[in-house]
């Protein structure tokens, strides 16, 4: 009868560091940073904006992404808000008004509202997209007089659903 | 002199694990640098961004029943409070807004209203901060109504 082999361990030797449990924990890592962080999604969000903080709120898993259009919000010059939003793959500032009779915040929701015509009907370039929705990242220290301009142009582009981004709270019992 | 411990030392234990560990931590450490984490962040859902008469250039269908109001006139109290007037009282807690609220929808229920009859329009004033709107939003989604809306400044 063969007599069953003993496997060994192999040598400890001194001076060569054992660099597995590096691997392991690094690798964790990884998986954990690859799963939780969105690289190359860019959606336009002003970081610099201490947005207001809630409670209640719906998670971005659960939001329409890629149909939404985030508008960055701050107090502005003259009464008016400063807005900006990711179009064409840079962040741009929308105007109430331009100085030449043109209101490119309103005309940029009807655009992703509307298609290029900016007006209800059409097809392909001009088609409606009544998903669209628009993402509003305030400054909490806005006033209202700032935000009511903007949920009039959404109004106005008939944009069904606006949704105010806040900070989570986690509320303790 | 030579050292003992030096002979002892054996480099034939394994694979080279050098190089793996090299990519490894610049993989880790750009994902660090240009991942945009998510989770501390979520979205107050409105469906009535803002409820203005005007605008609409639609007549309502025939039968059409208007929702039961119900307003909140807030207003800025200076040093970051406000002051939010409902039905008959006036707070400047949003514990206490959320309760006043409740007891508005209860009353509303009992007179055969379901939450989707009833609209709750936030009249806030020109200076009212933003942070404060979204208490009082919060607590009117806190009282179990479903459609919240904001109206025109006073």
């Amino acid at each position: 009868m063969k007599k069953k082999q003993r496997r060994r361990m192999p040598p400890i030797s001194e001076g060569v560091v054992n660099v597995t449990p590096l691997i392991d924990i690094v690798m964790c890592l990884i998986i954990f940073f690859m799963l939780v962080a969105k690289i190359g999604v860019d959606t336009g969000v002003d970081r610099t904006i201490a947005i207001p903080a809630s409670v209640l709120g719906t998670d971005i898993k659960l939001m329409d992404v890629p149909n939404s259009l985030t508008l960055n919000m701050k107090t502005g010059l003259a009464n008016e808000p400063a807005v900006t939003a990711l179009l064409k793959g840079s962040l741009a500032e929308l105007k109430l008004n331009d100085g030449r009779g043109h209101n490119p915040l309103s005309e940029s929701l009807k655009f992703f509202r509307y298609g290029q015509d900016l007006a209800p009907g059409g097809w392909g370039i001009n088609a409606d997209n009544p998903a669209f929705n628009v993402n509003i990242r305030g400054d909490r220290e806005m006033d209202y007089r700032y935000l009511e301009p903007v949920l009039l142009a959404c109004a106005e582009a008939n944009v069904k659903t606006v949704n105010f981004s806040t900070e989570q709270v986690v509320e303790r019992n | 002199m030579k050292l003992r411990v030096a002979q002892k030392v054996h480099y034939n234990a394994g694979p080279n694990m050098t190089p793996l560990v090299d990519v490894v931590m610049v993989i880790l450490i750009f994902l660090m640098l240009c991942g945009s984490f998510v989770g501390s962040e979520h979205f107050l859902v409105s469906n009535l961004p803002i409820s203005q008469s005007g605008l609409g250039k639609v007549a309502p269908p025939a039968g059409f029943i208007p929702d039961e109001p119900i307003e909140i006139r807030v207003d800025s109290h200076g040093q970051g409070q406000f002051i939010a007037t409902a039905g008959k009282i006036q707070t400047s807690d949003p514990a206490g807004l959320t309760d006043q609220l409740r007891k508005m929808r209860l009353a509303l229920n009992r007179a055969g209203k379901n939450e989707d009859q009833m609209q709750v329009k936030i009249g806030p004033g020109k200076n009212v901060k933003y942070q404060q709107l979204v208490q009082v939003y919060e607590a009117a989604l806190s009282a179990g109504y479903k459609k919240v809306a904001f109206a025109r400044s006073h």
